[in-house]
């Protein structure tokens, strides 16, 4: 890594340029480098979180809303077995229904295992049956007709999973939102320390601000000689703390590869989604280094105009 | 080409340091600016240099009242002065050569451009084996004679020296006066050099503008 930190520019070459006029050591350089580094990690790992959130709640969402479920509760003097097989017709008939299954009794059974335990004989007592109905299109499907037909059995009622997506879509919502809110934070932070590091570095090279005012050098000028030391350092630190960024998801990905057996590891990658870095995420990461590298250019740009501006 | 009229100069609510200066300097003269420490000759230079702005009176300088001047105007005008200092001010991370060519690349020259032309001001100085020198492997006299040279190299109308002999002994203050009398008699620079060094006007002939508790009078 070091070599790799090393061979990256210590300022950006300009045309027609002789030696520096801000010496390379007079910069805090190393420091405020290590701090654009961890700020370029957070915030990429930030938006990792945000889009993995979010990718998984789009794909969560997706497949509840493909599916409804008929409940029928038992009803005396009702028989079951006719009102599952009138269920299943109905839904078949439903436009926009693709199939339409009545869960066995050992399906229906093991359905409540979780919460009954295992080995207990049900046969006794009745319990409510499920007819999973699994839409084709579930924008044009009509859920009101099924609704209404459905009325016809005893004891039947149609869950469409409706508030269970509502709330799965505030909660993803929420994190994504906080998500940006803590990139929108780092964002400030960053942009602070910047400014904080850049006033030291102005104060600390007082004397050359000053001989370069005597001879004639524009404020323009000055602050050209200073910005390309500061987009240097945002684009070496942002690289670092970009690939260290990929390190670690990498890292994740073969942990959670690693440590989760293989049934539940398929099991956590559809409730979480997967923690691979696609080519988007590595696209997403370039421009977070981009972006931190612009946003060190710009704010000590600023930052060097007024200091000139409130000194000359 | 440099006119002061009833010029008074004060930092902050204090008393006035500058008072009443009235006097006006054709293009191409040299003259002395003496008087004791703390009579206000930097504070003078610095006014001649634009970095302050006088409380009352007019300066105008190159034909233009400079308390209207905007900022871009007053930097074009500022190319046009020259400054030396007692302490020289070369940035010591810059070889001699770079340091005598930093104003040129201030304007935007290419090294191409101004190579040659710095090459031959230093060897006019004197100054063309140590081109590669940094500021802190010259003597005192080197390195004043390289900020003589980046204060010149960019061909300024007037040329100002604050205490320019103050740092070099006796000898060499005299040959640093006898060079800026060469660049007030081949290219025609008006200089106003600063100093407190009575034997120093003495072997010169130049007039004096002397400042003493805020007034100046000017002789011969």
């Amino acid at each position: 890594m070091a070599s790799l930190i090393d061979r990256l520019p210590l300022r950006i070459p300009l045309p027609n340029r002789g030696a520096p006029i801000v010496p390379d050591r007079s910069v805090a350089g190393r420091t405020l480098m290590l701090l654009i580094a961890i700020m370029t990690f957070l915030s990429a790992v930030t938006l990792g979180g945000v889009v993995l959130v979010q990718k998984s709640a789009i794909s969560w969402s997706a497949e509840v809303g493909r599916e409804v479920t008929i409940q029928i509760r038992p009803v005396d003097g009702e028989v079951m077995e006719s009102n599952l097989r009138t269920a299943v017709s109905l839904a078949e008939a439903t436009p926009g229904v693709a199939s339409a299954r009545a869960l066995s009794l050992e399906e229906s059974e093991d359905l409540l295992e979780p919460w009954l335990g295992a080995g207990l004989d049900l046969s006794a007592i009745e319990i409510p049956r499920l007819v999973a109905v699994e839409l084709s299109d579930p924008v044009d499907a009509d859920i009101p007709s099924l609704e209404r037909d459905l009325q016809a059995i005893k004891g039947a009622s149609l869950d469409t999973h409706a508030a269970w997506r509502q709330q799965l879509n505030t909660m993803a919502g929420t994190i994504v939102l906080s998500g940006l809110l803590v990139l929108a934070l780092i964002a400030v932070a960053t942009v602070l320390a910047i400014i904080f590091a850049t006033r030291g570095t102005m104060a600390s090279n007082r004397e050359i601000v000053d001989v370069l005012h005597f001879i004639g050098a524009s404020n323009g000028f000055i602050a050209g000689e200073f910005q390309g030391r500061f987009l240097a350092i945002g684009l070496r630190g942002g690289v670092i703390g970009g690939v260290a960024a990929i390190l670690f998801f990498l890292l994740v990905g073969t942990a959670v590869g690693s440590m989760v057996p293989e049934a539940a590891s398929a099991q956590v990658g559809i409730f979480f989604g997967q923690f691979v870095l696609g080519l988007d995420g590595i696209i997403g990461i370039a421009l977070v280094v981009i972006v931190i590298a612009g946003l060190t250019a710009i704010t000590s740009r600023m930052t060097v105009r007024r200091f000139l501006s409130q000194t000359s | 080409m440099i006119e002061f009229s009833d010029v008074g100069l004060r930092y902050g609510n204090g008393p006035e340091i500058l008072r009443d200066l009235t006097f006006k300097i054709e293009p191409g003269t040299f003259y002395f600016l003496t008087g004791p420490s703390g009579a206000g000759k930097t504070s003078l230079l610095r006014l001649l240099l634009l970095s302050l702005k006088p409380t009352r009176g007019r300066v105008t300088m190159f034909g233009e009242d400079v308390s209207h001047l905007t900022q871009d105007r007053l930097l074009q005008m500022r190319r046009h002065i020259g400054i030396v200092f007692q302490e020289f001010r070369l940035l010591d991370h810059l070889t001699t050569y770079e340091n005598v060519a930093l104003p040129l690349r201030v304007l935007g020259q290419a090294e191409s451009e101004y190579r040659g032309n710095v090459t031959e001001l230093l060897d006019w100085v004197g100054l063309g084996e140590r081109m590669d020198a940094l500021p802190s492997l010259l003597s005192g006299g080197e390195k004043q004679r390289a900020a003589i040279a980046r204060a010149v190299i960019a061909r300024p109308k007037v040329l100002l020296a604050d205490e320019p002999t103050g740092n070099v002994d006796p000898d060499l203050s005299s040959r640093l006066v006898h060079l800026f009398a060469e660049l007030n008699r081949t290219l025609g620079m008006t200089i106003i050099l600063a100093t407190h060094e009575l034997p120093l006007l003495d072997r010169f002939s130049y007039p004096r503008m002397v400042l003493n508790k805020g007034e100046l009078e000017i002789h011969g």
